[in-house]
């Protein structure tokens, strides 16, 4: 093995004599070169982490929580639980099945592949107060991208979000394809830019546009019509069947 | 660089070979567990909440 080694290394042997001979310029436009590539290659490889990788992490661990979430509800009927989720979000437009929600639109909540509630700038009410604007968040793309068909969302579509007793259903009644990021208007308790002018029970939901970047942003809003009793099978509402 | 690293590895061109794939791996792996989640961050591609300027949490580039 060893002499077979030696022999190897004797065949290889010229490479350094190829390399003594090369001039410097040579060299260092070869090293250029290799970096470049190297370069290129590693950009190539964050687009797959961006939209792929972040997406397979963020569907595990948001099967996982809602699994869990789903387990405790089993218990019965109870008070809302906030720390772990208050429940699923449905919307059959966009073909994501259910999106876990959340408090808080920090990235670190939102990279679970889950949907948020906001609390800063504004915060959101809950589906269950009286009025007020029930505001979410949620990726585009990668880190699970719940809302990623959000542009498949029209006027009319239901939006259906499930806790622990109630489905509360929601009928969509504009959309703004993109506004500034800094249109906090849009999450107001009475979001005005939509064409309402007195409180309701609104929703609420914001992602980036256009897709793979953040220049803009996606609103879309829609209006409480009923609620309905979870029954003991959890019978889905009509829009969901 | 590449040729650098080729001729000093140890080995024949099989051994040189299949180290040469524990690099590659092993470069993926970091850039995938380290490298790209701390630069996701400072890039302007995820960014999904509307928010004033100058307010806490999601600003500019998450």
């Amino acid at each position: 093995m060893a002499a077979r080694t030696e022999h190897e290394e004797r065949v290889d042997g010229s490479p350094p004599v190829r390399r003594r001979s090369r001039h410097p310029v040579a060299a260092a436009v070869s090293l250029f070169g290799e970096l470049l590539i190297t370069g290129g290659l590693v950009l190539g490889l964050f687009v797959v982490y961006s939209l792929w990788w972040t997406n397979v992490l963020a569907d595990r661990e948001a099967d996982k929580q809602g699994n869990s979430v789903r387990d405790r509800w089993a218990g019965g009927p109870g008070a809302l639980d906030t720390r772990n989720g208050i429940g699923f979000l449905h919307v059959p437009a966009m073909e994501n099945g259910e999106v876990l929600v959340k408090k808080g639109t920090d990235p670190k909540t939102l990279n679970n592949g889950i949907a948020g509630y906001y609390t800063d700038p504004v915060e959101s009410a809950l589906p269950s107060d009286e009025q007020g604007n029930f505001t979410l968040a949620a990726h585009r793309d990668g880190h699970g991208a719940k809302f990623h068909n959000i542009d498949k969302v029209k006027t009319g579509d239901a939006v259906v979000f499930e806790t622990k007793d109630t489905w509360y259903v929601y009928k969509v009644y504009a959309e703004l394809p993109e506004t500034s990021k800094f249109n906090v208007d849009v999450i107001a308790p009475v979001p005005e830019e939509s064409g309402v002018k007195k409180p309701g029970r609104y929703i609420t939901l914001t992602t980036c546009t256009p897709v793979y970047t953040s220049k803009y942003r996606y609103i879309v809003w829609g209006e409480l019509v009923r609620t309905e009793k979870v029954d003991r099978d959890r019978t889905k509402p009509v829009e969901l069947r | 660089m590449y040729g650098w690293i080729w001729r000093h590895l140890p080995g024949n061109t099989w051994v040189r070979g299949f180290l040469s794939l524990v690099l590659v791996l092993a470069a993926v792996y970091a850039l995938f567990q380290y490298v790209f989640p701390w630069a996701e961050p400072l890039l302007p591609f995820g960014d999904v909440t509307v928010d004033g300027e100058g307010t806490g949490g999601a600003e500019t580039g998450q």
